[in-house]
């Protein structure tokens, strides 16, 4: 098997997997049907405000499993369903954005600062064309650095790290999310830590199970379904129910939008905005490449070094970035959505989630089974088919598949979705919440993981509360139960040596790294607060 | 600029006593086995270092908050008002749960009693309508509940959305497939 061969395995598992209807005699794919679904709804969520697509995939994942049953065949389309969802979001929070000025997601906040004011002055057609140019190019450009780095990525750590080091890198990132994310150090860090000590619950590998005060519902751990969607989804719906509570009831009356003269995106358009484009798609990718570092980051850095150089070399009549230029609508929109696909690469190369989506995509793994997403994953055997490398493969085509489809019908399927804005929030976080409890039920058979989740939600909703993030906690339930098992291996491979992690030198470096970031960001923090 | 706020100061002293309780408490108390232990005459990690770990995140978390974070200006605190509103909340929680688990079974034992057949709810529990009743009864209080909060009034809208809700969640989870049972059926 070359590398050819895997690949074309991967993509004939998209394209010629299990048929689910055939059109003219050409069969079409059960994989392609679910990116396709995927993609819509996710447009749909996004221009939801108050829902993302996280939420969707929650609510989706138990569904799809319950379609596709917990075999492999099941991973392609149910993955495909979930990025297809995950990109759809992306290009859909645009919409409101532009509109109403309300952000559908929270990275689309920045395409409210020009994006309105465009549709306010008759452009609404032209920016929503922008912000969907804007975010299939920085999309697609993602994907293909993700292509080409999480493999290479996977192989290096394979062939240098051993479980010690392995061990170290753990811990390196649990500290570097812990640092980066929100605006305090100690804060991230008791994210982590409650995450952590919430998945060391009920597990363990002596025959009594650890720190379950001796209870049976405890005996079994949280439900990793409980955890994921209680702290990042009922936690973010009772805040956004809690607000409603104290918002006033009288609601201002939609501005009216008209559209007047051309709004058509023509290629001396695309010429004027590649620059911005380019430059927002790099950045983008590179903070969608580090663990935790979201999407409204990357949109923030995009619009302010793109507003500084527009600003230094924008012609008079053109206009400033926050009055309805064009220039700052594609900033923000392919700033943001160039973080979909590199938000992957830790995922896969080292299998560690980067944002909310990826958590939902190892859970759809962890779920059904016979993918580990990891560094394992890139082994490229000769002598027999590594099947895990056939679907990562596969992931990668349906990835390309939802770029196709965002370039040929998203932008259509776009701009028809701004009545979506129009749902109002009130009626749909409550049934949202029973949405999700319903889910978590059907997932786990039984009352208690819907009281886990609503613990849960308690918590991420305090967390949220004093500006703590909930991303830590998440991620370090995640990676948690996979840093105990490395660290164990690693102990009992050097002969019990307890100093493993500062004995190899790589381990080494990474704790000192590790050391650093935390002593640095919170170094920077407080420099930015003074 | 520094805040007259404590409170980083609060939430880190709390941390670094649930971490302090977790470390001397908790994890010897509730851990069956040590740091390290001899396992085959080979030393391995025992349960309670993880925890320790864990907890030692805590602490450091609790001790940066408490010790250089404690006058940092951007410090969001808990108000009554966060406090009335999750009581309020979990309040109505609790009422469409016990609802959710108990409707179903209820009913049937009142139909039981007066018809005298002696069918419990397990024996139904797969049959129209007795298994939607707790989740009819309950997911509509929770819905229609939530939206009466936000809304400061219980409106007949809000009944009419919850019940359109779980009727397409019913038909959504429910009717397609066979595997999935909606609460409380996979309980009782």
């Amino acid at each position: 098997m070359s590398v050819l061969d895997y690949i074309w395995l991967g993509v004939s598992a998209v394209f010629f997997g299990p048929e689910m209807f055939s059109i003219f005699g050409v069969p079409i794919s059960l994989t392609l049907v679910m990116i396709l679904i995927g993609f819509l709804l996710g447009i749909s969520v996004g221009a939801t405000p108050g829902l993302a697509g996280p939420m969707a995939m929650a609510i989706s994942l138990p569904i799809l499993i319950s379609i596709f049953g917990f075999k492999t065949d099941a991973l392609l389309p149910v993955m495909g369903f979930l990025i297809g969802v995950m990109k759809g979001a992306t290009v859909g929070g645009a919409v409101p954005a532009i509109l109403f000025n309300t952000p559908g997601t929270p990275d689309a906040f920045m395409t409210t600062l020009d994006g309105h004011p465009m549709a306010k002055n008759g452009q609404a057609g032209k920016a929503l064309r922008i912000a969907h140019f804007s975010s299939a190019s920085g999309d697609t450009f993602s994907d293909v650095v993700l292509i080409f780095c999480a493999p290479f990525l996977a192989v290096i750590v394979e062939a240098y790290l051993d479980l010690p080091e392995k061990t170290a890198l753990l811990i390196l990132s649990l500290a570097f999310i812990s640092s980066v994310i929100g605006n305090s150090v100690g804060k991230g860090l008791i994210s982590t830590g409650l995450g952590l000590l919430a998945v060391f619950v009920g597990t363990g590998e002596d025959f009594y199970p650890r720190l379950s005060f001796g209870s049976q519902t405890l005996a079994e751990g949280f439900p990793l379904v409980t955890a994921m969607l209680g702290v990042l989804v009922l936690g973010e719906v009772f805040r956004g129910i809690e607000k409603l509570c104290v918002e006033s009831q009288t609601r201002g009356k939609r501005q009216t939008i008209s559209e007047m003269g051309d709004q058509r995106l023509h290629l001396a358009d695309v010429r004027r905005l590649l620059p911005h484009v380019s430059r927002s798609a790099v950045i983008g990718t590179v903070i969608g490449a580090l663990p935790g570092v979201g999407s409204v980051l990357a949109a923030t850095l995009g619009y302010t070094i793109n507003k500084s150089r527009h600003a230094r070399r924008k012609s008079p009549k053109d206009l400033d970035f926050g009055k309805g230029a064009p220039e700052g609508v594609a900033a923000t929109e392919a700033a943001n959505s160039s973080v979909s696909g590199a938000n992957l690469i830790p995922v896969l190369s080292l299998g560690i989630p980067g944002n909310a989506a990826a958590v939902f995509l190892i859970l759809a793994a962890e779920s059904i089974g016979g993918f580990n997403p990891g560094p394992s994953v890139f082994k490229f055997t000769t002598d027999q088919v590594n099947q895990e490398l056939v679907i990562a493969f596969g992931l990668f085509t349906t990835m390309f598949v939802a770029n196709a489809l965002n370039w040929t019908i998203g932008g259509v399927f776009m701009r028809s979705m701004g009545i979506m804005a129009r749902i109002p929030k009130h009626i749909l976080l409550p049934v949202v919440f029973l949405v999700t409890l319903t889910a978590v039920y059907v997932q786990e058979s039984g009352m208690e993981a819907m009281w886990f989740a609503i613990g849960f939600g308690f918590l991420g909703y305090f967390m949220r509360r004093l500006g703590m993030s909930p991303l830590p906690f998440v991620i370090a339930f995640i990676v948690g139960g996979k840093l105990e098992e490395t660290a164990r291996q690693a102990f009992a491979a050097t002969g019990g040596d307890a100093l493993f992690l500062l004995t190899h030198p790589i381990a080494f470096a990474f704790m000192a790294i590790a050391c650093t970031v935390v002593v640095t960001s919170y170094r920077s923090s407080r420099r930015s607060k003074a | 600029m520094r805040s007259r706020s404590r409170s980083n100061a609060y939430i880190g002293a709390g941390c670094i006593v649930v971490s302090l309780a977790t470390i001397f408490l908790w994890v010897p108390l509730d851990t069956d086995t040590g740091l390290v232990e001899r396992v085959r005459r080979q030393l391995v990690i025992g349960d309670a270092l993880a925890p320790m770990v864990a907890a030692g995140f805590l602490l450091l978390g609790g001790g940066l908050l408490c010790i250089v974070e404690r006058h940092s200006a951007d410090q969001r605190r808990i108000t009554r008002a966060n406090l009335r509103f999750v009581l309020a909340l979990l309040g109505l929680v609790i009422i469409s749960l016990a609802l959710i688990r108990w409707a179903g079974p209820g009913v049937v034992g009142v139909y039981s009693e007066v018809s005298g057949s002696g069918v419990g709810y397990r024996e139904l529990r797969d049959d129209s309508p007795w298994k939607y009743i707790g989740f009819f009864s309950g997911g509509t209080v929770l819905v229609a509940g939530l939206i009466g909060l936000i809304e400061r009034r219980v409106s007949r809208r809000g009944v009419l959305v919850a019940f359109l809700a779980i009727l397409i969640m019913s038909a959504v989870y429910d009717l397609p497939f066979d595997d999935l049972l909606l609460p409380p059926n996979g309980d009782v």
